[in-house]
């Protein structure tokens, strides 16, 4: 990997970080676990997009471990990483599908992923059926967060080229 | 012509999610409930005849303060990072339980509603 490239690759990085981070002090009015706006996002379906399928996972994967360190919890790694993994899977397939000009649309069904995974985590890890009743809450909530960063991530991807 | 299928796949998605969570809020409460900590049953507690009291349920390092107060039942302190169990207030939904991810611990009202035949049966 060129240098040149390596380096755009950690500044998306960093900037995905510092918007998760941001994100984390922003109180959250739904008292549902996995329901959040999940701004960083943004720079995901970007790379997906614009990046190589093992730098966007590279970019996914070094947020994701560095975001649990700095916001001190380790334990939701699972989750999250089981949500973010199903999420990058799905729509790095997507793409080959939807167009740039439909990008939201490739990003409501990774967050629909992204939801998916995690409920599956927890279901795993808790053996609770009962968790199940969640599952309609992060749909809907996905619906719209995906849509909302995917236009997000559609305004990114037309202004900057290259 | 696939992208206008994918958009009606996410159209009726997203209307499974509300008609689901409809059911979910609607769905009534019951009067027993389970306390259940990393998979296992430590609690079942007829909120009806219990009086008030608070639990404490150590999960490792980690604590929650489960309150029970006039029939009703919540998490009243976590010492989990995110609290989302504490904010989800009295258990409400006989399908939505009251979760703590990080100290895999759910209260949630038991199966049937009626009183439980195990201890009749005993």
């Amino acid at each position: 990997m060129k240098a040149k490239r390596l380096a755009i690759l950690a500044a998306l990085t960093a900037a995905s970080l510092i918007i998760f981070i941001v994100e984390l002090q922003i109180p959250n009015p739904f008292p549902i676990p996995g329901i959040k706006l999940g701004l960083a996002n943004i720079i995901t379906v970007y790379a997906v997009y614009r990046f190589k399928p093992y730098e966007v996972a590279l970019i996914v994967v070094t947020r994701l471990l560095l975001g649990s360190i700095f916001s001190g919890n380790i334990a939701a790694l699972i989750y999250s990483a089981s949500g973010a993994l199903l999420c990058l899977g799905g729509m790095l397939l997507l793409k080959n599908i939807i167009d740039e000009r439909h990008l939201w649309l490739a990003s409501v069904f990774g967050a629909l992923l992204h939801n998916t995974g995690q409920m599956a985590a927890a279901l795993l890890v808790t053996q609770t059926p009962g968790l199940l009743a969640y599952y309609p809450f992060l749909i809907v909530s996905a619906c719209l967060s995906g849509a909302f960063t995917g236009l997000c991530a559609q305004i990114v991807v037309k202004r900057v080229r290259g | 012509m696939k992208q206008r299928i994918l958009m009606i796949a996410a159209a009726s998605i997203f209307l499974l999610g509300i008609i689901g969570s409809l059911t979910v809020l609607l769905s009534p409460k019951k009067s027993t409930v389970n306390i259940i900590s990393d998979g296992k049953v430590l609690y079942t507690i007829d909120l009806e005849s219990s009086e008030d009291r608070t639990l404490v349920i150590p999960f490792g390092d980690s604590s929650n303060t489960v309150e029970i107060r006039d029939g009703r039942i919540r998490v009243a302190e976590a010492e989990c990072p995110d609290k989302t169990c504490v904010r989800m207030g009295w258990l409400r939904s006989s399908s939505m339980p009251v979760v703590c991810l990080p100290n895999r611990l759910i209260i949630e009202f038991a199966d049937g509603g009626d009183p439980p035949v195990d201890a009749l049966t005993e």
